[in-house]
């Protein structure tokens, strides 16, 4: 008897939530209480196909990896190759502010591209002690890219 | 409007039921030993005199497992490698549940990510002794090696999505902030995250029912937690007196 009326009251509890959250998905997004990362948008897509240099759900989980290679391979083994190019990421992804036209701060800004989510999930980034977190104004992006692509092409 | 996929409903929902497992079942075992009857004073002997040596003799049993040191080393070794492992490993997990992150989380993080080696080596360790110690084969249970896979395969997945295969962990912690918010947010599907939660959560629902109640229930160990002061008082149980003393008058 006892049983079954706990597991009645739980059946209940279990309807409820379902309920209340089906109507929470009608909510617009702006009612969203979930903190979530709002990164900058890039200035350019990679090509018509896709936004980026891989997919982006490779590019979410992997670009860690994808650039740490790229340093044990230059670093360590003197191979030199442009595919996955941090500075080529910078020079897309880290957009001036609208207002005063100044880049974010890798430091201190939560607009920074690599930062707004890095900051998120605790994950610290060394990449900047060496390297710039602005990009390169004297580089065109789409250039910058195109460069990459062909030098890809040649190798 | 966003329709929920299966996953990130099954896992929220799936989550709610977990903790409230976990929770009630934990708030009433914690219940259930500190309702229960402690007639005899029973100390292991060299025991404590006051209140404070009792406190500092359970802190640690706790924190140092000093018993299980003065009986076996080795056990202690793997038992302390593992629990200690476990506790930075979990603290290291509070930045999908904390935003922002609190900055000494931030900096356990590597500690963490590779105190999930030290915890499987540990895990390892008293697998092996449960299989290969004669004594403790004897009187193993499934249970028990249920336990102890269990908790291999939370470390393993774990350590594999650090190491190995990645999963979408900036999207993780939206789901899970969603879940703690009610505002659900999809889960990132892949195989290893989808495993690593599973065994969480079986591993909480199963808690409140298995040896693992063995973290709250050694704080009401009654040969630890009494004073030596039979002498000085005299220890006597409410119903006991009840029951033996008020009869007759």
């Amino acid at each position: 008897m006892k049983v079954r009326y706990l597991l009645n009251i739980l059946g209940k509890l279990c309807l409820g939530l379902l309920l209340s959250l089906a109507v929470n998905a009608n909510e617009p997004t702006s009612m969203q209480r979930v903190p979530i990362p709002d990164p900058p948008k890039a200035l350019e897509n990679f090509s018509t196909e896709q936004p980026c240099v891989e997919p982006i759900d490779i590019i979410r989980r992997n670009h860690g990896s994808l650039l740490k290679h790229r340093r044990n391979d230059t670093m360590y083994r003197g191979v030199r190759t442009t595919q996955y190019s941090l500075a080529a990421c910078i020079n897309c992804h880290v957009t001036p502010d609208a207002i005063t036209g100044n880049y974010p701060s890798i430091s201190q800004d939560s607009e920074h591209f690599c930062r707004s989510c890095h900051s998120y999930v605790a994950v610290t980034i060394d990449c900047f002690q060496c390297h710039a977190s602005k990009p390169d104004t004297s580089v065109n992006v789409i250039n910058s890219i195109n460069i990459l692509d062909t030098s890809r092409a040649s190798q | 409007m966003y329709i929920m996929g299966f996953w990130t409903t099954f896992y929220a929902i799936a989550f709610y039921l977990a903790t409230l497992f976990l929770v009630i079942g934990l708030a009433y075992r914690i219940f259930q030993y500190a309702k229960t009857p402690a007639p005899l004073k029973v100390p292991t002997m060299s025991a404590p005199l006051t209140l404070w040596g009792v406190v500092i003799r359970i802190l640690s049993e706790v924190v140092l497992f000093k018993s299980l040191f003065r009986s076996n080393k080795w056990i202690w070794l793997f038992g302390m490698l593992f629990h200690g492992a476990l506790w930075i490993v979990l603290l290291r997990h509070l930045r999908y549940f904390i935003e922002p992150v609190w900055t000494w989380v931030v900096l356990l993080q590597p500690f963490g990510k590779y105190g999930s080696f030290i915890m499987l080596f540990g895990l390892l360790g008293l697998l092996v002794r449960r299989m290969f110690v004669e004594r403790i084969r004897y009187i193993s249970v499934p249970s028990d090696y249920l336990m102890l896979i269990l908790l291999l395969v939370i470390g393993g997945s774990g350590t594999m999505m650090s190491f190995v295969s990645s999963t979408d962990i900036v999207q993780f912690k939206a789901f899970m902030l969603g879940v703690m918010y009610f505002d659900w947010q999809p889960i990132p599907t892949d195989k290893m995250l989808l495993l690593h939660l599973a065994s969480v959560i079986l591993l909480m629902i199963i808690f409140p029912f298995s040896k693992l109640l063995h973290a709250p229930g050694i704080f009401f160990s009654p040969s630890r937690n009494q004073i030596d002061n039979s002498r000085e008082k005299r220890h006597v149980a409410p119903w006991a007196i009840e029951k033996f003393e008020t009869q007759g008058s």
